[in-house]
């Protein structure tokens, strides 16, 4: 029941990305700001035929302040957790016009971005329902960088066990103040969504993967969701230059898993399908961890445990990585 | 005395704590000495930015009704001292909230001082100060910048440095034993109260006179009204980019296809005309164009839109938008064909891509000085935690360099 | 633009709610995504208009949300891109939407809303306070308080015609009494399609919109350096919907060939009353009631429905109360701690009149809240009360709670 969408090509390598700049300087982040790069790489592979509504949170307080904007297409704000609610409002307001003749008609882009506290936490029920409407094509972009930052780094439902935040600081008597695992947000939408046709999670620091599940999200039709795994260097206590590899050592060390679910089907994706199958092992969540200041109190025994979760994830799950529960025993 | 207002400005998040220690200590000190203050940062900066400068105020007065005066401000309207903990902050800063480049001295009272750490002579931290119409006093704390992070603090004796040397410029404010003993009331003793007395010591003051400076004119921002702003929250967005310097892009342009190998004229995106980010850059990246092998992954990873693409293929690092982040330098494939160099080191933001199509000897002779000089200088500069111990090490090295 | 007047025989008559009468309101302005979320008294609008979808009669992106948060969201979204919208709320509905309702002002997007008026939780309750919508009145929303289901319609037409013009560009609400509007069916006539044509002209979000042809930055976050200049525009935007709605409602009057005299305020038999009541919405019923008993018995009683409450009508109320003795006002709300524990609508009134040479004794009146009914005898009792001021010179209880058990 979807209306077309736009011809968007799939990339092969580096030197197939567009040179299109929709989002260009002028904003306000934080040196080495992954999520920057995220915005620039989700609208390079859009292109200007397109409307962005962001919801509170970096994305919106750092890149637009008034009277300077880095966006050359349409943006909107939206309230924070109201990302699935802007896109299904954008998206249902272009398709009525258009179909009353009221507006010319083509295939207009509609992307919604959230950051992890808009997406994972406040606005998972708006996104949810945005979800559920497969007469409009709309793609939520979630820019997960593990904390509520642009409030000053505190600890989202998306933040990682045991991180040092300015709600769960390491304290004398409880040096881990953050006791709550990492939401597993897409497979958790993947599974009460069974109609959407493309949920996907991806990382800044592999740009044509990155650009392309951005293509694919948008041209398969109907409502998708890309969560996107940003590291930030102010919340997580490293040198900005490093921002790009530590996107690639969360993936490598297995913490983040890169994947696309494509019409029902599971898709692992570069290292993370490597290490699925074996050709190339994990590398140790210390690799990662101990480069973050975030994690700077963490003992010898929570690096332990740290590890034992990840590899419990890769070896008990029914799916490693990705779906924690399977049928019992008897029923399998 | 009445009243004496200190600012310290600083690079957002990589010297939030050491500016927070610096403001809390001074008014610690006054209460040593009955007075009374206030310690407060510009609350426009908040939250703060990796990199961006901001900046954190101390006021102290004798009492509360002259404190009163200087309180439910934003910012100090002038300061007896500036302390600047970034050398490369000397060319003015541009606050994430603020419109136009301030100049690092703008607060600085007539016959006031501003504080810089830094490892440059005087005269070459004046070339780069915007030159102001009253006479000033510069007071340099020999150290190299120090970085940390929002949650691991680098404690390398910057901090009680600087106090020791506040109390040697502005003895009105607090006397060195006030500021010790507030000092030792928060629990530092032993090293780091020789390391403010002896900063104290050995501190020297070079007057600046009217008019000695940079000539740039910092470039400002007028504010409209409400009558000639657009209604409804709007403001009209980006142009879309062009061809490189402007030049049309040539036929068969497509932003959906069209890539980024100099093609079409190039590419060069507009860029805002209200906001630059140059401010925030302490270091900057020096490309080696010539063993460029066009992989476009410096200009694929920038997260600010900085690299313009010329038409041989090449990716031109704009230095109004460039915030130094070092990105580039760190997914550059190719040995030393990008290095990051103190910003200090630099005295324009022209374009390196037109320096080296014009004089290419020139350029590699100028390249390598750079990059010669950055490795003799400041081998150690970091911009936040690497890993476990890596703090503790830079600040060894910090403190036995000390010129104290 | 209408420039000739219509005649109205072209209408077709109907019985039906205030509530059924928005919805052939909605399906006559041809509004292009319409949200519904369910809670009593205002979602009967939203069952109307899903039938009339479904029968194929009212074409329109209709969305059932999740929430009443999301509701608002999605019409926010959607009038930013150029479609004209309609949705609604009740109680504590309305309150949950209560982020998405302020920042729709501040974008100056042109939402209408229906307000099926309800009391607050806790504790539950279905019946009628003014509370619920009375909480946008500083936010930048139009704000009126419908008195018929035939009122419901007109205002609905009204509201998009003043809410989309560009020198207005505000969201417009319109309270309908839980049960005795939302819940109660009247005669209503139903105009044609051509004349609302006529009246109402296509929604044209001009340089505001939100269209890859026009890329603008909705939005951006400001400092203290620009939100002064913000709402001063927004406070512009309101003083000029005064003359807006002005010349929409002349406009109306020409071609639906019905309307009061002013689009502001009903004026019932005040033009030599001693005494003024004063009240909103559905009250005005057992109120005028009770006015034509009294002026039978020789009272000389009138009675004032407000039924802009945003803007605030300063000059027709202040004019309409200037020459009587005594105002009485009835507020179907509640202000807990207010100056004279009057209700909200009795203190603005009073503020409204403060600077009138001759300034009548003023008198606050609660009652039917939670949906009790206000009966002849109430009006009757506080017109006494009003009396006895007059006649002592003084107000000696400045606040009374009508129909209240001790």
């Amino acid at each position: 029941m979807t209306t077309m969408t736009q011809d968007l090509p799939q990339v092969r390598g580096v030197k197939q990305i567009p040179v299109f700049e929709g989002f260009t300087s002028g904003h306000r982040t934080c040196q080495g700001c992954e999520s920057a790069l995220v915005m620039r790489l989700m609208i390079k592979a859009a292109g200007p035929r397109t409307i962005v509504v962001g919801s509170t949170g970096c994305m919106y307080v750092a890149n637009t302040t008034y009277y300077s904007t880095p966006w050359v297409v349409p943006w909107m704000h939206t309230q924070l957790g109201s990302s699935g609610s802007a896109a299904t409002g954008t998206a249902a307001g272009l398709a009525s016009l258009m179909r009353k003749g009221k507006m010319q008609e083509e295939p207009i882009n509609v992307i919604a971005f959230c950051g992890d506290g808009g997406g994972v936490d406040m606005g998972l029920s708006a996104i949810s329902a945005a979800l559920q409407h497969d007469e409009y094509n709309l793609l939520i972009l979630c820019y997960d960088n593990e904390s509520y930052a642009n409030t000053d780094i505190q600890v989202s439902g998306s933040s990682p066990w045991g991180a040092n935040s300015t709600f769960s600081p390491p304290g004398k008597v409880h040096r881990i103040m953050n006791r709550r695992w990492k939401k597993n947000t897409a497979p958790m939408l993947a599974a009460g969504h069974p109609d959407v046709r493309y949920i996907a999670t991806a990382c800044g620091s592999y740009g044509p993967d990155f650009t392309n599940k951005i293509r694919r999200a948008l041209t398969i039709g109907g409502p998708t969701f890309i969560h996107s795994i940003d590291p930030c260097p102010k919340g997580w206590d490293y040198d900005p230059k490093y921002s790009h590899e530590l996107g690639m050592l969360a993936v490598e060390t297995g913490i983040w898993v890169q994947y696309e679910i494509v019409d029902g089907e599971l898709i692992l994706n570069g290292p993370s399908r490597a290490i699925a199958r074996g050709i190339r092992p994990r590398k140790p969540v210390t690799e990662y961890l101990q480069r973050q200041g975030r994690f700077a109190h963490l003992t010898e025994e929570d690096l332990k445990f740290f590890q034992e979760r990840i590899d419990e994830s890769w070896e008990k799950w029914w799916v490693p990585g990705v779906v924690p529960f399977g049928p019992h025993d008897e029923d399998a | 005395m009445s009243t004496v207002a200190v600012e310290v400005v600083y690079r957002g998040i990589f010297q939030k704590t050491l500016a927070r220690n610096i403001v809390r200590t001074i008014v610690f000190a006054a209460r040593k000495e009955g007075k009374i203050g206030t310690a407060f940062g510009r609350y426009g900066d908040s939250p703060e930015r990796n990199g961006i400068p901001a900046k954190q105020f101390a006021i102290v007065s004798d009492s509360p009704e002259e404190l009163e005066e200087n309180l439910a401000v934003y910012e100090a309207r002038e300061v007896d001292v500036t302390i600047n903990v970034d050398d490369t902050m000397c060319k003015g800063i541009e606050s994430w909230a603020w419109y136009g480049l301030q100049p690092i001295n703008a607060l600085t009272k007539p016959g006031g001082t501003l504080i810089v750490t830094s490892r440059q002579e005087a005269d070459a931290l004046i070339e780069d100060i915007h030159q102001k119409d009253t006479a000033y006093n510069l007071a340099i704390v020999p150290a190299s910048t120090s970085f940390s992070g929002l949650w691991v603090y680098k404690d390398d004796h910057t901090d009680v440095r600087i106090l020791g040397a506040l109390a040697r410029v502005c003895p009105e404010l607090v006397s060195l034993d006030s500021m010790l003993a507030a000092l030792e009331d928060q629990g530092w003793g032993g090293l780091k109260l020789t390391s403010a007395r002896n900063t104290h010591d050995r501190l020297s003051t070079r007057p600046v006179e009217p008019g000695e400076g940079s000539e740039d004119e910092p470039f400002s921002f007028d504010l409209p009204g409400w009558k000639s702003m657009e209604e409804g929250l709007v403001i009209r967005g980006v142009e879309e980019g062009t061809g490189f310097r402007g030049v049309a892009q040539g036929d068969g342009y497509d932003p959906i296809n069209s890539v980024a190998d100099g093609s079409h004229g190039g590419f060069e995106p507009t860029r805002s005309a209200v906001f630059k980010k140059f401010s925030t850059r302490s270091m900057r990246p020096v490309i080696n164009f010539d063993t460029c092998i066009k992989c476009t992954l410096c200009w694929l990873q920038c997260p600010d839109t900085c690299f313009d693409v010329t038409p041989d293929g090449l990716y031109d690092a704009n230095m109004e938008a460039c915030c130094g982040c070092a990105v580039c330098e760190a997914v550059c494939p190719v040995a030393d064909c990008i290095t990051m160099v103190n910003e200090s080191e630099f005295n324009d933001n022209n374009s390196q891509w037109e320096h080296w199509t014009q004089d290419k000897e020139g350029y590699h002779r100028w390249m390598a000085d750079l990059i010669q000089v950055q490795k003799d200088k400041d081998a150690t500069r970091s911009h936040g935690y690497h890993s476990p111990g890596t703090y503790e090490a830079e600040s060894e090295v910090a403190m036995a360099g000390d010129d104290d | 633009m209408a420039t000739q007047t219509l005649p109205p025989q072209a209408e077709r008559e109907e019985l039906i709610s205030g509530s059924e009468a928005i919805a052939i309101a909605c399906s006559l302005a041809d509004v292009d995504v319409i949200t519904a979320y369910p809670i009593r008294p205002y979602d009967t609008v939203m069952q109307y208009v899903s039938k009339l979808k479904a029968d194929g009669a009212f074409d329109c992106d209709f969305i059932v949300a999740e929430s009443e948060h999301s509701q608002f969201e999605i019409v926010k979204h959607a009038s930013a891109v150029g479609a004209r919208t309609f949705c609604g709320s009740s109680g504590v509905g309305w309150f949950y939407a209560f982020e998405a309702i302020t920042v729709t002002a501040g974008l100056r997007l042109p939402v209408v809303a229906m307000v099926g008026n309800r009391a607050l939780d806790d504790p539950g309750a279905f019946g009628v306070e003014h509370n619920d919508a009375m909480a946008v009145r500083d936010l930048g929303w139009m704000l009126y308080w419908v008195g018929t289901a035939q009122e419901a319609l007109d205002t609905a037409l009204l509201a998009w015609r003043v809410a989309e013009d560009p020198r207005v560009f505000l969201p417009a609400a319109i309270s309908c009494d839980g049960s005795f509007l939302t819940h109660s069916q009247a005669i209503v006539n139903v105009p044609t399609q051509e004349q609302v044509n006529q009246f109402l002209p296509q929604y044209d979000r001009g340089r505001l919109l939100l269209h890859p042809d026009n890329p603008i930055t909705v939005a951006p976050q400001v400092n203290e350096d620009w939100l002064m200049e913000i709402r001063r525009q927004t406070d512009d935007a309101m003083r000029r919907t005064g003359d807006v709605i002005k010349e929409a409602y002349e406009e109306f009057k020409q071609v639906f060939g019905r309307g009061d005299p002013s689009p502001f305020i009903e004026e019932y038999m005040t033009e030599d009353a001693d005494i003024v009541l004063v009240g909103m919405g559905t009250l005005a019923m057992p109120v005028r009631v009770a006015v034509r008993r009294m002026r039978e018995q020789g009272k000389k009683v009138g009675f004032l429905r407000v039924k802009f409450f945003r803007p605030f009508a300063t000059d027709e109320i202040r004019e309409a109360l200037s020459h009587c003795k005594a105002v009485g006002v009835i507020d179907r709300d509640y202000s807990y701690g207010s100056p004279s524990y009057g209700g909200v609508l009795f203190n603005e009134i009073r503020s409204a009149l403060y600077t009138l040479d001759q300034r009548p004794l003023m008198q606050s009146f609660i009652a039917g809240l939670g949906g009790r009914e206000v009966l002849v005898r109430d009006v009757e009792e506080m017109t006494a009360m009003v009396q006895e001021s007059i006649d002592s010179g003084k107000v000696t209880e400045e606040n009374t709670w009508i129909g209240v058990r001790d």
